[in-house]
Parts: structure tokens; sequence; C-alpha cells
């Protein structure tokens, strides 16, 4: 018995020490800089929007999915089973490996916030798909794509809170938007700001959405600006 | 020549590999597709059914752990002898006695269902579970809450273990493998069945039901499943302390108010009381109900017409719904609870 677990074990070394080796050298990474304003978001810190709400976050999860590259080459690359959750409460999530570096220099990267109608309808999923992440919605299935939660002393509700679940897959309420950008010197690095998306809320007025619909496709159009590339010097 | 150490070493544990494989791999099981059966609705290549992944499911099926208090398993709203639902109860009884929204459906030849619900909210077989599990007035649980009580259970990793290869229980696992058992749930023996198979014969009176059927109810109650899976408006008021308006609150479309999905037809005789809300307690009454209708632009199209039934027209058409009842199905230890 020790033999073979020895045996296992010299098998998998050779295994993963290609793999990490892969992942620290060559690998292309997205990062995602979680923000409000010029500020790194910290959960539980007030902040104020530009609609003179002062809130603070809870709950910031969303889906980045169908992740592509493309070089100055024109030569393009997508990531297969691409779905990644990016959660406040989880920092190496904000760290996405997506493939090997070409050394190429790249011109475009786009993807999704949240999940596709495909995925939406094809049953129980695994990984950061898995509906234990708190992601799926039950009463009518589907992804939720983005979840904001929070505080705010503008919400006249139970503890001040507000919520809003993005998601919907089917039309006309399908909530997937797709994001194209233009990184500077290949440099994948992007910014998250929630300001952007908080200054086209009044807090006092609109401070829940849990259902797919307008409310919700119009907030999805809004995440959009949130996400911008990173031009300040490393 | 002495054989070196090493090599003994190696071949050992590629022979001791090759066994826990043989050992661990689940037995394949394949369903058998009744005759002249469309072809199911469910994709079986992204959850290949095995012997053990039906047990596993069917352990998971009878198992309370599923709720808040480990108090109610799917199997309380969901009697095998009924067609698995829950008979004699109007709405269906949740987590601290709380009563539901609505009548619990039946589960059999869930294959061929396209959606699931009275409102069609859920898509897929596998994510249906969640809605019970996580709603305050049904087992009021998460499934990430779930997943971490199966993981604490031996006697669940040693079936995880089976099933799937390894004792990673994750929520995609769960569900997968609840769909294994509600998989086989397949009722297709009934008097009806063994008709159409040339193996028995109707009784006059059930043969005069049959082509009352054919004209009357047939279009929305296709045969063999007996539903359309379609979402029809059948003239029911609503129910002013429920206030359901059905297919609208999942589409927000105006034009679904008051549609609910057209629930099989089989094993009718024990599926009491009838309609999404349990409103009528006999098939009678629910005859009554359709022969009651007619000229109503309100109504789902194959209902405009009056179907002018008279009374003894009405126990002809009784007679043939008894035909679908499946002793078979409802008696089959393979789907009853999992006694050790």
């Amino acid at each position: 018995m020790m033999c073979s677990e020895i045996f296992i074990g010299l098998l998998s070394c050779l295994f993963f020490q290609s793999a990490f080796a892969q992942e620290k050298k060559d690998s292309l990474v997205l990062r995602l800089n979680l923000k409000f304003k010029d500020e790194t978001l910290v959960q539980n810190k007030k902040y104020i929007s530009e609609s003179k709400d002062t809130l603070e976050i809870d709950v910031l999860r969303f889906y980045i999915s169908n992740i592509k590259l493309q070089n100055s080459d024109a030569t393009t690359f997508s990531e297969s089973n691409s779905y990644h959750l990016i959660d406040i409460e989880n920092p190496n999530s904000f760290r996405i490996p997506i493939a090997k570096n070409s050394g190429e220099a790249i011109s475009k990267v786009s993807f999704s916030i949240g999940i596709d109608s495909l995925a939406s309808v094809s049953g129980a999923m695994s990984g950061d798909l898995d509906p234990t992440r708190g992601m799926y919605w039950t009463w009518q299935s589907g992804f939720i794509n983005m979840k904001i939660e929070g505080k705010s002393s503008s919400c006249k509700t139970r503890k001040n809170a507000f919520q809003f679940h993005i998601g919907g897959y089917m039309k006309p309420n399908y909530a997937i938007r797709t994001i194209e950008l233009k990184p500077i010197n290949s440099n994948l690095e992007i910014n998250v700001d929630i300001a952007e998306l908080f200054k086209y809320i009044k807090l006092a007025e609109n401070n829940s959405i849990m259902i797919p619909g307008k409310k919700a496709m119009e907030l999805a159009d809004k995440t959009i600006g949130m996400f911008n590339v990173n031009n300040t010097e490393n | 020549m002495k054989v070196p150490f090493k090599y003994l070493l190696v071949l050992g544990s590629i022979v001791l590999f090759s066994l826990a494989f043989t050992f661990l791999k689940p037995t394949p099981l394949y369903l058998k597709i009744p005759k002249g059966w469309p072809k199911p609705h469910y994709d079986f290549s992204k959850n290949p059914l095995t012997e053990e992944g039906f047990q596993l499911g069917r352990q998971l099926f009878y198992d309370p752990i599923l709720s808040r208090d480990n108090t109610i398993s799917c199997a309380s709203c969901h009697l095998q002898a009924t067609g698995f639902t829950h008979v004699d109860h109007e709405l269906s009884h949740g987590i601290d006695g709380k009563i539901g929204n609505r009548n619990s459906m039946t589960l059999m030849n869930l294959a061929w269902s396209k959606s699931f619900m009275w409102d069609g909210g859920v898509n897929h077989l596998d994510v249906q579970p969640l809605n019970p599990i996580t709603s305050p007035i049904e087992m009021d649980e998460t499934l990430a809450n779930v997943v971490s009580k199966l993981q604490k259970s031996e006697k669940y990793q040693a079936l995880f273990l089976a099933a799937f290869g390894d004792t990673n229980i994750t929520g995609q696992r769960v569900l997968k493998a609840l769909s294994q058992f509600e998989l086989h749930l397949i009722s297709s023996n009934s008097k009806y069945d063994k008709v159409m198979r040339k193996e028995a014969v109707f009784t006059n009176q059930e043969q005069n039901g049959y082509q009352l059927f054919k004209t009357n109810c047939a279009s929305c109650h296709n045969e063999p499943l007996f539903t359309s899976e379609k979402f029809e408006r059948n003239g029911l008021p609503i129910d002013t302390t429920l206030n359901d308006i059905g297919r609208q609150k999942i589409t927000g479309n105006a034009k679904d108010y008051m549609l609910f999905k057209v629930p099989t037809l089989r094993n009718i005789q024990f599926t009491f009381p009838y309609m999404h809300d349990g409103r009528h307690k006999k098939l009678t009454e629910v005859i009554k109900h359709y022969n009651s209708l007619g000229n109503d632009k309100n109504l789902s199209k194959q209902l405009q017409k009056p179907m002018l039934l008279s009374d003894n027209e009405r126990v002809d058409l009784v007679a043939f719904l008894h035909t679908l009842t499946d002793n078979e199905f409802l008696f089959d230890n393979r789907f009853s609870f999992p006694r050790e």
C-alpha cells in the first residue's frame, strides 16, 4: 500500500509541477480591481455616490463569461468553458488566468457580464455555476448575473437595505451584457467601479430589483460603464 | 536473473489501479422508452444513468435532510401510491405545518417534460428541486447547507463514492442524482397502454369514453403522455384568497394571465384533488367544469366549442380515465422508500 501511495505521489508531482510552472510564467491573467471611484472598494465602508446617497456594500458578486482576446496580428483566442464568479469576499476570484502568453500584443479584450441563455437552460452545472454559489434563482430558473446588496440611510426599507439582483435569460428580458475594451500596452488590468452604477440610482426611490424585467434590463445597461481599462502606471 | 524491485512496484501499482477502477465504476442503466412514445426531452449525455446514481437519488428523495429542520422530504408531498403527489389536500403542506399556494404536481414521465411547475418557471429537471428546497413554506433550506449536511454523513459519502467515483459532494451532484431517480419514474403499463399494445381490450363503456376523450380532451392532453406540455387558460375563476396569476408571474406578459401547465392525466384516479389549487375533489366535478364552458374568448381556443356531454357520456369518460391507472408503477418496489 505504501509503495502505491509513493507512486501516485510521484505521478501527481509531475503533473502539478508542470501546471504550476505554466501558470506562473507564461499565462495571461485578467485582473479586476473592485473600486468606488478612485478608492479600492471595501465591504461595509461608507461611500457617497454622485446621487448624494451614503451607502455601504455587503454583497458584491457577479459573473464574467465568454472571455475573448484579439491580438495585434488579428489572431483571436476564446477561453473555453469561460464562466467566472467574482466575489468581493474572495480576492482570489479577482484574478482570472485565461491563456498561455503568446507574447503577441493584445489589441482587444471582450467578455460578458452574466451567463448566456444556453448555460441557463442546461440543468445543474458545476464549479462557479453550481447553484450552491447563491447565484441561481429558484422560483424561476436562471442565473443572477450580478448581485449587489448593502445599506443606505436613503433607503426607507427594513434595516435600510438595498438589493439589486440583475438577471434574466428569456427575451425580451435577456440581461447579459457584453463589453469590449482596448488594453493599453497589453495590460489586462480592469477597474470595476461601482460608483459608475450608483450614479444612476437614487436609492430613496429605487432600492430593490429581484426579478428579471424592464428594471433589471435598464440596470444591466448601466453595469457596462463600471468596467474600464486601468490606465494608471504601475 | 532477478527482477528489479522497482519494476515489480510499478507493475503492482498498475494492477491495483485497474482493480480499483473496476470496483468503483458505477453500473450503467438505460431507460426503456415505451414503444410508440416520442424521444425524451432530457439530455442523458450530461447525466448518464447508473444504478448507483439512481439509488443515491432515491435516498435523497426520501430523506428529510433536504429541509431546514429535517422534517420534510420530497416524498412528504410526492407519495408513490398516489402518483407521486399529495392527495386529500387542496394545497400542499410544508415546513412548520405551513400551507402552500398550490396543489403539488404528480411526478411521472419527467424525461419528456420541457418545463416544470404549474407556471413553467423551471426550465430543467435538474434545477427543479431548488424550488421546494429553498421555499420558506416548503423546506426552507439552502442547497449549500444541504451539501454541508450530506458531507458530514458517512452514509452519503459512501453513496456519492459509489455513484460518482469519489466522495466529493457538490450541489450539482445532489441535483443530478435526484434527476436520476425521477427520470426512472415511468408510468406506461396502465390498461390504456395494454389496450394500445393489443394486450387487453376496453369495455364498451371505456371504449365510448375513449372516443369522447379523443374528441373533447386530447387536443391538450395529447396521447401517449396525456399532456401537450403547453400552458392554457381553462376557465377557472381566480381564487381571490390566493390571487395566483399563473404563467404571467414568470413571463410578466399580460397575455399569460391565469395560464397554467396542462398536467398529465396518467394515474388521475388517485391524484385528487385536481387543478392547480386543488379546488375539485372529484373527476366528475372536473368534467362538469369543462362541460359548462364554451363561447368565451378568454378561454384557450380548444375550449371554446361547448362539449355538451350527457350524464351517461360523462360517466363513460370517467371510466376511460380510470384506465390510465398503472398499478405496476404505483406499487413498483424500486421506487418506494429505501429500506436498509
